[in-house]
């Protein structure tokens, strides 16, 4: 089972929180951005409870497709949507519930009494390089690669999960193989091919990225143009064409 | 029939004081007595300036009050000579009994209570919280939800404050009839450097959680039965 990470001073008090929590008849809103945990300090205290998406839940109570008499405990996610809170938390009064939510919600406030914001990654260091860690190593152990972490850039913009897409698409990108490549074109291509694209888009696909990062790694034309070995008139006219008249 | 009025004074249920121009008691019956437990004589005293009439003779002032669990309607003040003046309170009578729940009671430890509430409310705030504690309190029934929700609001009432004090103790010699049984009583005293303003909502979340909350000056006090 994946757990929340607590290496901050944050989020080792919010670890202590919850696990008192866990053992009393109270009611728990854990709430925050996307992708900060909530989930999974949510699992901590409910380990063997079943997870239910809100608005999904308060539908299946107003068709009656539901027997809530069956829970003891309930985690519900994303319990800002619903849409009628108060109906739909007195639907659930013998439930011990902890729920989570975007924003602390100020008209049901009153029926949590624990109320706990789990701030942004990014003001969390501790717990960021911990995750990245984390990441890092199971992509190095999915894509067989030794990559570091210093080597990639990384995306905290949704936490969490932006976090992880980045750092797992930034390692299968480092370790492509030229085979790999060559599959990932052949598909492509085959693809497009169904779309009727034409040989100048594909030339386009590739020389773009090829022009882009050769500029800058070799920093003028005059070099640019010795080490693709293309002629200086033919590669000034392929940056007019693709980066502007401007483009140096 | 002097001391038949005397007497009649004495034990009424509603107090009375009379004070000098000085401010000191010249006379009061028993239930004054006992309301000085929470009020002291100069407030009483400016109390009944604050009210008098302009002239010499008896002003009613339909004015609500609260000293600790008591609570008052109206004040009578005799203003009669340059020498003394005299104040009687009249008392709001309520014949609900102090009962509670026990269905809803949990035994715990009001520590564990105090910290997630104190580390739920100001997880992120830089306030002292000066904590004076009698550890040797056992664990006791409450009403954990209601107490979580009446504590977050005490905490949440500091959240702008730099340092504050919480003494934790068992209150001694006192005691309150619950269910017809007599409990001890703990008291959670916050204090902090500035006036606390009385605070209607907190005194509802409290009688939710079988406990009473009490404003004085620079204290709120939370006080609760110990039930075993």
């Amino acid at each position: 089972m994946k757990k929340f990470i607590a290496k901050s001073e944050e989020s080792k008090k919010i670890l202590n929180i919850v696990q008192v929590s866990s053992a009393l008849p109270v009611n728990v809103i854990i709430f925050g951005e996307i992708g900060v945990g909530k989930k999974l300090l949510a699992k901590e205290i409910l380990p063997e409870a079943i997870i239910l998406d809100g608005k999904f839940l308060e539908t299946s109570i107003i068709n009656n497709s539901i027997n809530i008499d069956q829970y003891k405990e309930l985690i519900i996610t994303n319990i800002h949507l619903v849409l009628n809170k108060k109906e739909f938390l007195s639907n659930l009064i013998n439930i011990k519930i902890v729920a989570t939510s975007k924003t602390l919600l100020q008209d049901i406030e009153e029926q949590f009494a624990i109320k706990v914001e789990i701030s942004p990654i990014k003001q969390r260091p501790e717990d960021l390089e911990e995750i990245s860690n984390i990441y890092m190593k199971n992509a190095n152990e999915i894509y067989n690669s030794h990559i570091s972490l210093d080597s990639i850039q990384t995306d905290i913009s949704e936490n969490g999960i932006s976090l992880k897409k980045s750092i797992y698409k930034n390692t299968l990108l480092h370790s492509l193989s030229d085979n790999d490549i060559n599959q990932a074109l052949e598909s492509f291509i085959s693809k497009k091919l169904d779309e009727n694209e034409s040989y100048k888009y594909f030339l386009k696909i590739i020389e773009i990225p090829l022009l882009h990062v050769a500029k800058t790694k070799f920093k003028s034309q005059l070099q640019m143009a010795t080490k693709l070995n293309l002629n200086r008139i033919t590669l000034r006219k392929k940056i007019e064409q693709y980066f502007g008249e401007n483009h140096d | 029939m002097t001391n038949f009025y005397e007497k009649l004074l004495e034990y009424d249920l509603n107090p009375y004081f009379v004070f000098n121009s000085n401010g000191r008691i010249k006379s009061f019956n028993k239930e004054a007595e006992f309301l000085l437990n929470y009020v002291s004589v100069k407030e009483l005293f400016q109390l009944a300036v604050d009210n008098a009439s302009k002239d010499f003779g008896f002003a009613q002032r339909y004015i609500p009050l609260k000293f600790n669990k008591h609570s008052y309607y109206a004040i009578l003040i005799g203003y009669v000579s340059e020498e003394e003046i005299a104040l009687r309170l009249y008392k709001v009578v309520s014949n609900q009994s102090n009962t509670i729940n026990s269905g809803k009671l949990k035994l715990v430890n009001i520590f564990s209570l105090i910290e997630l509430s104190k580390n739920t409310t100001l997880l992120n705030n830089p306030i002292k919280i000066n904590e004076i504690y009698d550890i040797s309190l056992p664990e006791m029934k409450i009403n954990i939800n209601e107490f979580l929700l009446c504590l977050n609001d005490c905490f949440k009432y500091f959240e702008n404050d730099t340092e504050i004090t919480l003494k934790v103790r068992m209150k001694v010699g006192e005691y309150e009839v619950v269910n017809n049984k007599k409990y001890k009583i703990i008291a959670l005293e916050f204090s902090a450097n500035h006036i606390i303003q009385y605070n209607q909502l907190l005194e509802e979340k409290a009688a939710k959680a079988n406990a009473n909350v009490f404003f004085s000056h620079n204290k709120m006090k939370v006080e609760l039965p110990i039930i075993l």
